[in-house]
């Protein structure tokens, strides 16, 4: 019984601490990372639709304390932009395939 | 320092001459022609200034039915009253012509300025010169008055002149490496669409050739008259149909007559030279 009991108290701090996510601190520089790496494949000419609208979520989850949520949108966002990078390095000799 | 700079200098100035050699805007057109004719044997070149429906049987009989009584009437006739209401204006700024007759030498390159001017610019930069207020780019009003002083050049061949020019032919190399650039998160370029998959489906869509694209625009979509108003609701410019296909390949799209846009549409329609303008057309 006091097993279990040891169990399900770690259990429950183990999910507590799942559940409250990253700390502001950690998301804050993801999300700025995120406008940095968007703001570089605009120059290039080659910024994808929905990271802007991905980095304006994640500003507004973190705002409303749902710091999981930010984290998981500004790393999506900031993965699109250096996405959209290499994409333009790609695309630099483009031109007709026939 | 000095000689360091010089060198340099030249070696950019070199580059820039071996980049500008290679640009062949003949041979371009030369080439592109030939790569439909051959994917579209037996359709003329004037056909493509019908779109899918030069192309593609089933699609033509419904648009032939639809052109019985054109959508687009009301709304050239909209255009067409904007086009009196201003045309004292387009008499100082385009001379003789006021306007009409002129689509088919649209965008041209200006040496004065270095600048492409797009029919849409020119026109807006007449009417700010006037102490009138410019119109909205995309939609609306102005693409009804483009509408109309476009179908007064109908049967007419597109006539875009790209002079030996370095400013000129960095606009057009501009234009056609975005044309050719896979760009959005579907890695997809304007030339996977409407040169490689031509005459394809993508959805239940047909996908328009290139060649030709530009003759009929602006366009009365149906999609745009469901969304929009009035009787201008259907229209929309050439880079109303640029935002929206950078946006179905889920790239973030340039503005309405920025350089980018002035550059590919350029391109887009040098590549259609001497193809009749039938404008406005009518679109899914």
């Amino acid at each position: 019984m006091k097993k279990i009991a040891i169990l399900a108290a770690s259990s429950l701090i183990a999910l507590s601490a799942c559940a409250s996510g990253p700390s502001k601190e950690e998301v804050t520089p993801v999300i700025e990372s995120a406008k940095a790496e968007n703001a570089a494949a605009k120059k290039m000419g080659f910024m994808w639709r929905d990271a802007g609208k991905m980095i304006k979520k994640a500003e507004a989850a973190l705002k409303e304390g749902d710091t999981a949520q930010a984290m998981k949108l500004a790393k999506k966002a900031e993965f699109q932009g250096k996405m959209a990078q290499i994409q333009a390095k790609e695309q630099a000799n483009a031109g007709p395939a026939f | 320092m000095k000689k360091f700079i010089i060198a340099m200098t030249a070696l950019g100035l070199l580059g820039g001459a071996v980049a500008h050699a290679k640009t062949n805007p003949a041979q371009d057109l030369k080439e592109f022609r030939a790569y439909f004719f051959k994917k579209f044997p037996g359709v003329p070149l004037q056909e493509y200034a019908n779109g899918i429906y030069g192309v593609n049987e089933s699609r033509r009989v419904e648009w032939e039915a639809t052109m019985e009584f054109p959508p687009f009437e009301p709304g050239v006739d909209a255009g067409q009253d904007l086009y009196n209401k201003y045309s004292k204006h387009f008499r100082k700024c385009f001379g003789n012509s006021a306007g009409k007759g002129i689509r088919q030498n649209y965008p041209y390159f200006d040496s004065k300025s270095g600048d492409i001017v797009t029919l849409e610019g020119a026109i807006n930069d007449c009417l700010k010169k006037n102490g009138e207020k410019p119109l909205g780019w995309k939609k609306g009003k102005l693409a009804a008055l483009v509408a109309y002083m476009a179908s007064t050049s109908n049967g007419k061949a597109i006539n875009i002149n790209v002079p030996n020019d370095k400013r000129a032919l960095a606009w057009y190399e501009r234009g056609k490496h975005h044309f050719y650039s896979k760009r959005g998160q579907l890695n997809l370029s304007c030339a996977n669409c409407h040169v490689d998959s031509a005459g394809g489906q993508i959805r239940a869509n047909i996908l328009s050739p290139a060649l030709g694209h530009v003759s009929h625009f602006p366009v009365y979509r149906k999609k745009w008259e469901a969304r929009g108003s009035g009787v201008t609701g259907g229209f929309g410019t050439l880079h109303r149909r640029y935002g929206g296909c950078n946006k179905q390949v889920r790239a973030k799209p340039f503005k309405a007559q920025s350089d980018e846009y002035k550059a590919l549409e350029y391109f887009h329609t040098y590549m259609s030279n001497g193809i009749k303008v039938n404008a406005p057309g009518v679109r899914q």
